[in-house]
């Protein structure tokens, strides 16, 4: 029970240490918001209006206060370029990437463990070679040269999938798959060959330990030692880390659903960077961080599940 | 050393000297006035012998840009490594070394700033400032830091809690001392892979900051510009994206196949 | 020796044959192109039913030898390049098995041949249950199904003398002490009743005690199931109590075999009997006062300096009375304090001037951390440590610098307690620099006096300390610690990671420098044997507690705490004739020193048996 509170505590916490960055970020760097929203040659008048209707002669600290006020209430404050209340889009935004979040990660999961556990097993002959040299291009190229690739291969050439748009998946989960599709695959594609090499590093610190020896030693079939004593083990670790990636997905979504015009909240969030609406900025980049902060949360609890150790200390 | 001299560390070390080498020569091969020299008639031309890599929409030679792109992406790139290093170091070391309060204090902070995807927090930083090369150094340099200190801070508990760190103490050294002589150079080796990667990283962070059009701005030349440059022109023009794509895959491949090796040199157990 | 009616092997002719027959065994490894020869023309027969011990020292080639035997080799980079190893099965004729595919030698092992390792705490797949890890290799062999199979992992269980079996079948192996995993991972290996059993140092890492039961339940095991046993190990004094026959090893050949009597009694090989002489006999040094250095054959005849018995003044150097640390224990995730960890309880001793005081006793008794406590590398709680009169507790942070230059530590690891990026001229050169005893321009020669002095050529000033052996590294780091002239050098198990022949060399080093410079020695082990020899006095801990101190031969040969009486009888004896193994009941259940916050210690109180021989009062 105190376990619980605890943790409640600590999210607490950490959601206002990220409400205060945010704030900062948003507000103490140089740049008058006024003039960012009306444009360098208007009217002194106009803008010293501006900036007494936006409350932004009082001070940082009652500012932070109104904001936090705000957001608790329900009231996050209406975008500046899309003119609609602010808390409408996220929910519908959030929806859009989580989708496209979710299915990257599962795309790159589910080719990563394999190929990453044949290349530990084969280890220093041309399987490992391969699979490894393949990695590492995957990991050096940028994801929106992927997207680019997928764009001209997939939508332009094969004309398979579409190429840009959203469409809601409780109104047609099959037109919402085939949009997400692409973005998805060009964010995966990266994530999977980090991955692969993550689970190829963590299978041979594995297979390097005594208990596997003791497996051999009694006789068990190698398909069994590696696919059963050494992955149960690597399970941990892997997740931990696609977990810790779900941070980086979240940054990547911003050029690839720019890219590929998916209206989710990397969409939202550049569209809002690109026009200085420091409304939306802040409720965006607060979003953002508070989910990846709930998500490494969540991975910590599902390494629990994984690790005895853990769990039974 | 000897480790260093495989196939792998060998590739990857000749690839980035030469686009070092690219960089700095750049100025000196261009010439001056290739900007403004273009004609209409020479957009975008395929490779040929006359452009290596053929022309862009504005008919200007892609292989210099490329090269003066190698310039931008790769000094950004290093002075934001650079900028993380001196901001994360010290705070690496001191929660490390001095462990206790201090150190869940300034971890806290930092785990929470790890919230922040680090491409979210240069994109805002540099939209917050106005785009421009200064201010994309510093956006992904400080984007950077949180990662490093905390990399920092591992190395250093681990070191701190080695055997001859305490005979030293035993042996009647100062903190200071203790930093200079013991912790600091065995900490040194696996941030040197580290800052490699975060090289790699950085190119990438600055290609995508362009590509946004948050980083560098035109006419100066970056590869995610000339990326970005490309989406309308692929159909008919393909290697005008492929050419800058290329550029940074084969930077960031090389880092990252030098910062691989150099993890295996310094690996202590196999020494 | 050998046991009477066991299983004999008789092949199609009528001939009796050994279980195992290893001719000519060649195995070797290749990394980065150069090639290691491990093992080179060995050759050894294993009867049914008996015991053999591969003894030698480390590099000698005795482990690869028995991965060979399970073709296991194959799996850490090596290959067998020649000879043959033939093994009798239960049924049919003898084969080859360096011909024998991998799929044959998988039926084999664990079935027909079991394999005991050394370190028990990660011998066993952290995230499946015991039950689980017992189950597998039965399924796999024997093809039984759930319920039989779990009867069977029970009754493996009870065999190993393992306490409450059914509990421990749902456990994990993080949940089990050292000891009892070992068991565990012997009731695997016996789960499909093998033919033999390789046991490669399998008390290496266990503490006296246990390692006492160990070797008993092994030497059960065996009588009970006619089985044979290959033990592979470095320790002299466990050859001598479990072998029947020896094969002594070195350097990738065999140097020396035969009957385990013989062996002791009569060694031929040089090396065999350079290492006999190098282990410390248990009760050898009964009727003598003062320490005697270690024997080392190949010495010359008369010793470069002589050793003459270090003069002993009764002045107290070292004085430490009711000395307490304890190390908090956090949990929860604001990771608050819980419990207390008593490393140190109420310990209290004096050391003399140029006399050798040893803290003995079995991992986690607080040795290490009394140690570390008296210098102020860890905190105490309370107590009073007295240096030449002068308290060290109170000792401010600048004082206490200074104050170090008379007291210094060498580590028990010679690999982690050297700058592995500072040459070794500066790390011995440290002391001198920070204590600021010499100027510049001296230092350079005193350091290289002081690799004189531990016996190091003068090239070795100027390499890093990964170019050295173990043994090389610890006379540097020994070099390091009287850089400053201390009067105490704590020892905190010093040698125990170093190879016989080394340690002994170390040992006596010591002893030099002990005569020579009057030196004090706090020497920390857990090898009884060792400190039988090199002590003046010696005191024995348990869970924190001083629990007996006094003169080495009142300790030794009058031992009156329960705990001491049971420690000098689980220590092998290197003598064939003196075996003493025997099982206790079940495996004993550790106690240990976490206490609740607030928990109200007792203070220590003593009987003085014998003059100057203190024994805790027990309930």
């Amino acid at each position: 029970m105190s376990y619980i509170f605890n943790r409640l505590l600590s999210i607490a916490l950490t959601l206002f240490l990220i409400s205060v960055i945010t704030f900062a970020v948003t507000t103490i760097l140089p740049g008058d918001v006024a003039t960012m929203i009306m444009g360098t040659q208007s009217n002194p008048q106009a803008l010293a209006g501006l900036r007494k209707t936006l409350g932004l002669n009082d001070p940082l600290v009652v500012q932070y206060g109104r904001w936090i006020a705000g957001m608790a209430t329900g009231d996050w404050g209406n975008s500046l370029v899309f003119k609609v209340p602010i808390a409408d889009l996220l929910v519908q935004k959030v929806k859009a990437s989580s989708l496209i979040v979710v299915m990257s990660m599962g795309i790159a999961l589910i080719c990563a463990v394999p190929l990453g556990v044949w290349a530990a097993v084969h280890r220093d002959r041309w399987q490992d070679g391969a699979s490894s040299s393949a990695a590492l291009l995957g990991v050096s190229l940028p994801d929106f040269f992927w997207g680019i690739m997928m764009i001209l291969l997939f939508a332009r050439t094969l004309g398979w999938f579409p190429s840009s748009g959203f469409a809601d998946p409780s109104v047609n989960l099959g037109q919402a798959l085939a949009h997400a599709f692409l973005p998805s695959l060009a964010l995966g594609l990266g994530l999977m060959a980090q991955l692969t090499r993550m689970t190829r590093a963590t299978m041979i610190g594995i297979l390097g330990q005594e208990f596997i020896r003791v497996g051999r030693a009694k006789g068990l079939k190698e398909r069994t030692i590696v696919w059963h004593y050494a992955l149960a083990n690597a399970i941990g670790p892997v997740i931990t880390v696609a977990g810790l990636q779900v941070g980086y997905l979240f940054g990547s979504i911003i050029v690839i659903e720019t890219l590929f015009n998916y209206t989710g909240m990397g969409w939202l969030t550049y569209q809002a960077l690109l026009n200085r609406d420091i409304p939306l900025i802040q409720a965006t980049v607060f979003v953002i961080a508070a989910v990846v902060m709930l998500a490494n949360l969540a991975v910590d609890l599902l390494y629990l599940y994984f690790d005895p150790r853990i769990r039974l200390a | 050393m000897k480790r260093f001299l495989t196939a792998k560390g060998l590739f990857g070390a000749a690839l980035v000297i030469a686009m070092v080498l690219i960089a700095i020569v750049a100025p000196l091969v261009i010439p001056a006035d290739y900007g403004t020299r273009m004609t209409m008639t020479a957009r975008l031309r395929p490779p040929s012998e006359l452009h290596w890599f053929g022309t862009d929409q504005l008919g200007r030679d892609l292989f210099y840009r490329v090269m003066l792109g190698a310039r931008t992406s790769l000094g950004i790139a290093v002075a934001a490594v650079l900028m993380s290093l001196v901001l994360g170091l010290p705070i690496g070391m001191v929660a490390g070394f001095y462990r206790g309060r201090i150190d869940s204090a300034l971890m806290r902070l930092v785990d929470t700033l790890l919230s922040f995807p680090v491409l979210l927090l240069a994109l805002t930083i540099s939209a917050m400032l106005g785009p421009s090369i200064p201010n994309a150094i510093i956006a992904i340099g400080v984007a950077f830091t949180p990662f490093l200190a905390r990399i920092v801070r591992g190395e250093a508990l681990r070191v701190t809690q080695m055997p001859y760190v305490e005979a030293a103490r035993a042996a009647g050294a100062t903190d200071l001392s203790l930093v200079l002589r013991h912790v600091a150079p065995n900490v040194m080796p696996p941030i040197i892979v580290q800052a490699t990667i975060s090289l790699a990283f950085a190119v990438l962070a600055e290609a995508g900051l362009s590509f946004l059009g948050l980083g560098t701005q035109p006419p100066q030349s970056s590869w995610g510009l000339m990326i970005q440059a490309s989406r309308d022109y692929l159909d008919v023009a393909p290697w005008t994206g492929l050419v800058p794509g290329a550029a940074v895959a084969v930077t960031v491949l090389g880092l990252n196949m030098s910062g691989d090796i150099l993890r295996d040199v310094f690996d202590p157990r196999t020494r | 020796m050998s046991s009477g009616a066991e299983t004999l092997v008789i092949s199609q002719d009528g001939v009796r044959r050994p279980l195992v027959a290893i001719e000519n065994l060649r195995v070797e490894f290749k990394t980065d192109s150069v090639t290691t020869i491990a093992v080179d023309g060995v050759s050894f027969s294993i009867e049914p039913g008996e015991t053999v011990c591969l003894v030698g020292e480390s590099g000698s080639g005795k482990s690869v030898t028995s991965l060979s035997l399970m073709r296991l080799v194959e799996f850490g980079g090596g290959r067998i390049s020649g000879g043959e190893l033939k093994f009798a099965p239960r049924k049919g004729e003898a084969v080859d098995l360096t011909k024998a595919s991998q799929e044959f030698m998988r039926a084999l092992r664990g079935n027909q041949i079991g394999m005991i390792f050394q370190e028990p705490m990660t011998s066993l797949n952290p995230v499946f249950t015991i039950e689980r890890q017992l189950v597998d290799g039965l399924k796999a062999h024997r093809g039984l199904k759930r319920d039989k199979a779990r009867a069977r992992a029970l009754e493996l269980l009870r065999g190993v003398r393992v306490p409450e079996p059914e509990r421990r079948l749902k456990q994990y192996p993080h949940e089990l002490s050292g000891g009892m995993r070992q068991r565990v991972v012997i009731a695997m290996a016996m789960a499909c009743e093998p033919r033999l059993l390789i046991a490669d140092e399998p008390t290496t890492a266990l503490d006296v005690t246990i390692q006492a039961e160990i070797l008993a339940l092994i030497d059960r095991l065996k009588r009970e199931n006619r089985m044979a046993v290959l033990f592979v190990t470095h320790d002299m004094a466990v050859v001598a109590q479990m072998a029947d026959r020896v094969v002594v090893m070195h350097r990738s050949k065999i140097v020396e075999q035969g009957d385990v009597e013989a062996i002791f009694e009569n060694p031929q090989a040089d090396y065999t009997r350079m290492l006999l002489a190098a282990v410390p006999k248990l009760g050898a040094m009964r009727g003598t006062t003062a320490p005697a250095p270690m024997h080392r054959i190949g010495d010359s005849a008369s010793p470069r300096r002589s050793v003459s018995p270090a003069r002993r003044e009764p002045r107290p150097l070292l004085e430490v009375k009711n000395l307490t640390t304890r190390y908090p224990v956090k949990g929860g995730v604001l990771r608050r304090v819980v419990a207390n960890v008593h490393a140190v309880e109420d310990v209290s001793f004096t050391i003399n001037a140029g006399e050798t005081f040893s803290l003995v006793g079995e991992s986690g008794c607080g040795k290490s951390s009394c140690g570390r406590s008296i210098l102020r590398l860890v905190e105490p709680q309370s107590g009073e440590v007295r240096l030449n009169g002068r308290e060290i507790r109170s000792l401010g942070p600048a004082e206490l610098r200074e104050a170090r230059r008379d007291m210094q530590m060498v580590f028990q690891d010679p690999f982690a307690s050297l700058n592995p990026l500072r040459r070794l001229r500066d790390q011995v050169a440290e002391p001198l620099f920070n204590f600021g005893l010499a100027s510049k321009s001296e230092i350079a020669d005193r350091v290289a006096e002081l690799f004189d002095r531990v016996d190091l050529p003068r090239g070795f000033l100027n390499r890093y300390p990964h170019e050295l052996s173990g043994g090389q590294r610890q006379r540097v780091a020994i070099a390091r610690a009287i850089a400053p002239h201390p009067s105490l050098v704590i020892a905190d198990e010093a040698v125990s990671a170093l190879d016989v022949s080394v340690q002994a060399q170390v040992l006596n080093l010591l002893a030099e420098l002990q005569a020579d410079l009057g030196l004090s020695f706090l020497f920390i082990s857990h090898d009884i044997a060792v400190v039988e020899r090199i002590s003046h006095n010696v005191g024995v801990m348990y869970l924190g507690r001083l629990v007996e101190f006094g003169s080495r031969p009142a300790v030794f040969e009058d031992a009156r705490h329960p705990y001491t009486k049971s420690l000098m009888a689980a220590v092998p004896v290197a003598d064939p004739r003196r075996r003493r193994i025997h099982e206790a009941p079940s495996a004993k259940p550790l106690a240990s020193p976490i206490f609740p916050l607030g928990h109200k210690a007792e203070p220590s109180t003593y009987d003085e048996v014998t003059d100057g021989h203190f024994v805790l009062r027990h309930s």
